[in-house]
């Protein structure tokens, strides 16, 4: 098989993903409005915190916010991504591909394009909406394309990890079920709250947790402006994390065929 | 005919022992279905955790009217999940409606008040256990009562109440829905009505649209009145009787109106 | 108690939204009866079955069951009458003995006969070793008669059965028939609904025919059947003697095709005929080495009354 005809096929299933995705408004309507609803919340509730010792400098708590609105949003998209892959498998749909002549790298492949397209579609969009509500990104044209790149990898990475899940259980329910497993990770890290606030053992977790990271690289670009760190964070984390995510899922997706 | 002696002596079923027998069963699944009640176990002490952890610095403030985070945290946490236990039963009448088993129930000749005061029972218990759970948990994570046994005892009767309302408004929609989306509604407008109100910081901190709608929201006056027996004493959120009582109307209004709701949804099921 | 029948419905209708779901139907059932309903899926007999428990309320007309109106006095008709559902709707996470206690607690059974009456009740099903185990490790078969069980809590004096033996081996549906049949001797008025043949035949007194809402048919199913042609009487004889007999049996119906060295006739006058037949046959000198009478069967009355076959009439 030579690489263009797998391209295609990539190519292909990448549109099909996509569209599953944009298609299925009961699953992506949440992963937009939970993260602004949150948004929207934590600027009425939290608006006098910014003042408080260890608070970044900020104009607003709204600034402070969008990074977390674009993670949580991107996170949710992704699982919900992994979830339609695992369903795939229940009803048998992946089984039929497998069996194609089709590159089988190009079908976990794909399903992650289409997660990572629509991780950089959740950014650009929650960029939009709270920029005329008087949040500043100090990072200027370059770095919102840098934050909406990130998202993009962010949902990618995730997406692959989960997709490893998925392709293992073959369980959408299983995929389903890392939610509450998310909202720990989110919650023991700076999303939501700046981790020079915090302290003693939750402080810690927050400095291992590596959502912490990719958080901060994102809100730097919001708050400070351009620099290699900030890049470095919100660009090159995000790409180990895919890297890692897809090795898993490719080694489960041999392990799926060898089991046939 | 079959011996009609019979007949006579069971005339008189009564909506008490029925509804025991039924929250007897809600109680038992607790133990045999337990994925369905962990969560509403589990989750208000990740929220009691998470909260304060996170948002440890706010008690800085200044004016806020506790120092500790988990004293402000905690309640919120059992309110969840007493909302949790409440709505839970909801998803058991769905359960039960999807099966065919409510027909049985409603076949009866048992009294309507009973389909609603059993599973009621059992919500309560429910709220009861995490009152226990949450607060000894709480207690390990440095929570202090400040005004003593009333404190828990406006607590306890906080999620309680919230267990009731919780309760009339998912079985209404249980059974106007009678699949899963009225799961997801329930879910979805049960954490919207606990979100619009000073979940995360006292009223005078809220700015905006969310100080207005919390303002007015009754579940606003229910969760001051969980708060009052752990914020400091000298604060004006701390217990007293002008703090109660708004709570008690609130549970006492809402749970009326829902209990009500659910009844007429009851009566509509053989629409 | 009442002197009127035990079920009685008038003109009772059922719609959804524009769907005439049972569109009128009146039907009379009389005491000590077993009542067949038979139709296929869909023709709306658990619509009729849900009215008459109470569990529906109908569009228009009445019902009257145990003597009392299903909506206005549906308290009272819950008092008396037994319902075991299409798929045995029970909770699978409580065990047989607990479902039989809070059937009987909702009942109002009195708290010091309530567990002779579930261990009693077990028992007669054959169900007492499983009684504490959970009702989702239940076989298809146990949970029927579970099911039937705890519709018997009460001792009600009329029972409906919705589809009892759907799904059901045929070992697991002759044990459940032999069990409606002996309550049915106790007294027992019975309504059930079915999509087998073989079971209205099997237990019913009389049947009802029901297809899109239409009762299409009604009475006694050696009645229907008759009222569908006349039975097929069929005979071996010797192939000297075949004429013989044929001039005989043409006095009696038409003749009708059949194999080699036998005949068949159409009896006329019914299945009473045939020992005019023997009779005459033995008369002309004819020996008859063997001698079948076929009867036409309800699948034929329901094609007659309705145009098509009853589906989903597997065994």
């Amino acid at each position: 098989m030579t690489t263009r005809v797998a391209a295609r096929q990539t190519l292909a299933l990448t549109k099909r993903s996509t569209l599953a995705i944009i298609r299925q408004p009961a699953l992506i309507v949440p992963s937009f409005v939970f993260p602004l609803f949150f948004a929207a919340l934590s600027a009425d509730s939290f608006g006098k915190t910014t003042r408080l010792p260890g608070f970044p400098l900020v104009d607003s708590f709204l600034q402070f916010a969008l990074a977390s609105t674009i993670l949580q949003g991107v996170l949710f998209g992704s699982i919900t991504g992994a979830a339609a892959l695992a369903t795939d498998i229940e009803i048998g749909f992946f089984d039929r591909l497998l069996v194609a002549p089709t590159a089988r790298t190009g079908i976990v492949l794909g399903n992650l394009m289409g997660s990572a397209i629509f991780g950089a579609v959740q950014s650009a969009i929650f960029i939009c909406v709270l920029l005329p509500f008087g949040v500043r990104v100090e990072s200027g044209i370059p770095g919102i394309m840098v934050m909406i790149i990130s998202g993009g990898l962010i949902a990618l990475g995730i997406a692959a990890i989960m997709s490893a899940v998925a392709i293992r259980t073959g369980s959408a329910e299983a995929v389903q079920g890392a939610f509450p497993l998310l909202f720990v990770l989110l919650f023991f890290s700076s999303v939501f709250f700046p981790r020079q606030t915090m302290h003693g053992v939750y402080k810690t977790i927050a400095t291992f947790n590596p959502i912490s990271y990719l958080v901060e690289g994102l809100r730097s670009l919001i708050l400070d402006g351009f620099s290699l760190s900030a890049i470095a964070r919100s660009i090159f984390i995000p790409i180990g994390i895919c890297v890692f995510g897809t090795v898993l899922a490719l080694s489960e997706l041999r392990r799926r065929i060898r089991a046939k | 005919m079959p011996t009609t002696a019979s007949h006579q002596e069971i005339l008189h079923s009564s909506s008490i022992r029925s509804s025991w027998g039924l929250a007897v069963r809600g109680l038992r699944n607790i133990r045999r279905l337990p994925s369905a009640f962990l969560p509403a176990m589990l989750m208000p002490v990740f929220t009691t955790i998470a909260f304060s952890g996170t948002f440890a610095a706010i008690t800085k403030l200044q004016g806020f009217p506790t120092d500790r985070s988990v004293n402000w945290f905690m309640p919120l946490g059992i309110c969840f999940g007493s909302a949790f236990s409440g709505v839970g039963l909801g998803f058991s009448a769905i359960r039960d409606i999807e099966t065919g088993f409510y027909d049985r129930l409603r076949m009866s000749p048992t009294p309507r008040s009973s389909l609603i005061l059993g599973p009621l029972i059992t919500a309560w218990m429910r709220a009861i256990f995490i009152c226990v759970f949450v607060i000894t948990f709480g207690l390990i994570l440095g929570v202090r009562f400040t005004a003593g046994i009333v404190g828990v005892a406006t607590l306890v009767a906080a999620s309680l109440g919230i267990a009731t309302i919780c309760l009339g408004w998912g079985l209404g929609l249980a059974f106007r829905f009678r699949d899963m989306r009225g799961a997801a509604v329930m879910q979805l407008t049960m954490f919207i009505a606990l979100y619009l109100t000073p979940a995360q910081v006292p009223l005078p901190f809220t700015t905006g649209w969310l100080h207005a709608v919390a303002r007015i929201n009754p579940v606003t006056n229910i969760l001051r009145l969980a708060r009052q027996g752990l914020v400091t004493k000298s604060s004006v959120d701390s217990l007293s009787w002008s703090n109660t009582w708004g709570g008690l109307v609130a549970i006492l209004a809402l749970s009326v109106l829902t209990l009500i709701f659910a009844k007429r949804g009851l009566a509509k099921l053989d629409r | 108690m009442t002197s009127q029948p035990p079920i009685v419905a008038e003109n009772l209708s059922r719609h959804f939204g524009d769907l005439k779901a049972v569109d009128g139907i009146n039907l009379s059932v009389d005491e000590g009866e077993i009542f067949g309903f038979l139709g296929p899926n869909g023709a709306g007999k658990s619509t009729v079955v849900r009215m008459l428990t109470t569990l529906l309320r109908p569009t228009s007309g009445v019902a009257r069951v145990a003597g009392f109106d299903v909506v206005t006095q549906a308290d009272s008709v819950r008092r008396r009458i037994g319902v075991a559902l299409q798929d045995a709707a029970i909770d699978p996470l409580m065990t047989g003995t607990e479902l039989l206690q809070l059937q009987a607690v909702l009942y109002g059974i009195p708290s010091n006969k309530m567990k002779s009456r579930a261990s009693e009740l077990l028992e007669r099903v054959g169900l007492t070793a499983a009684g504490d185990r959970r009702v989702g490790t239940y076989s298809g078969g146990m949970r029927r008669r579970l099911d039937l069980a705890l519709s018997l809590i009460h001792e009600p004096s009329v029972l409906f059965l919705d589809e009892p033996t759907a799904g059901l081996d045929p070992m697991s549906r002759i044990a459940l028939w032999d069990e409606v049949k002996r309550l049915n001797r106790e007294g027992t008025t019975v309504m059930l609904t079915t999509q087998y043949l073989e079971e209205a035949d099997q237990l019913a007194d009389r049947i009802a025919i029901i297809d899109k809402g239409h009762i299409v048919r009604q009475g006694k199913p050696r009645d229907l059947k008759s009222s569908v042609g006349v039975p097929t009487l069929i005979i071996n004889v010797t192939p000297e003697q075949l004429e013989t007999a044929k001039a005989v049996l043409v006095t009696f119906g038409e003749i009708r095709p059949s194999g080699e060295n036998t005949i068949g006739v159409g009896l006329r006058d019914g299945a009473s005929a045939v020992t005019d037949v023997v009779r005459k046959l033995d008369e002309s000198g004819v020996r008859v080495s063997h001698l079948e009478l076929s009867e036409p069967s309800l699948d034929d009355v329901f094609a007659e009354a309705t145009g098509h076959r009853l589906e989903g009439e597997t065994q």
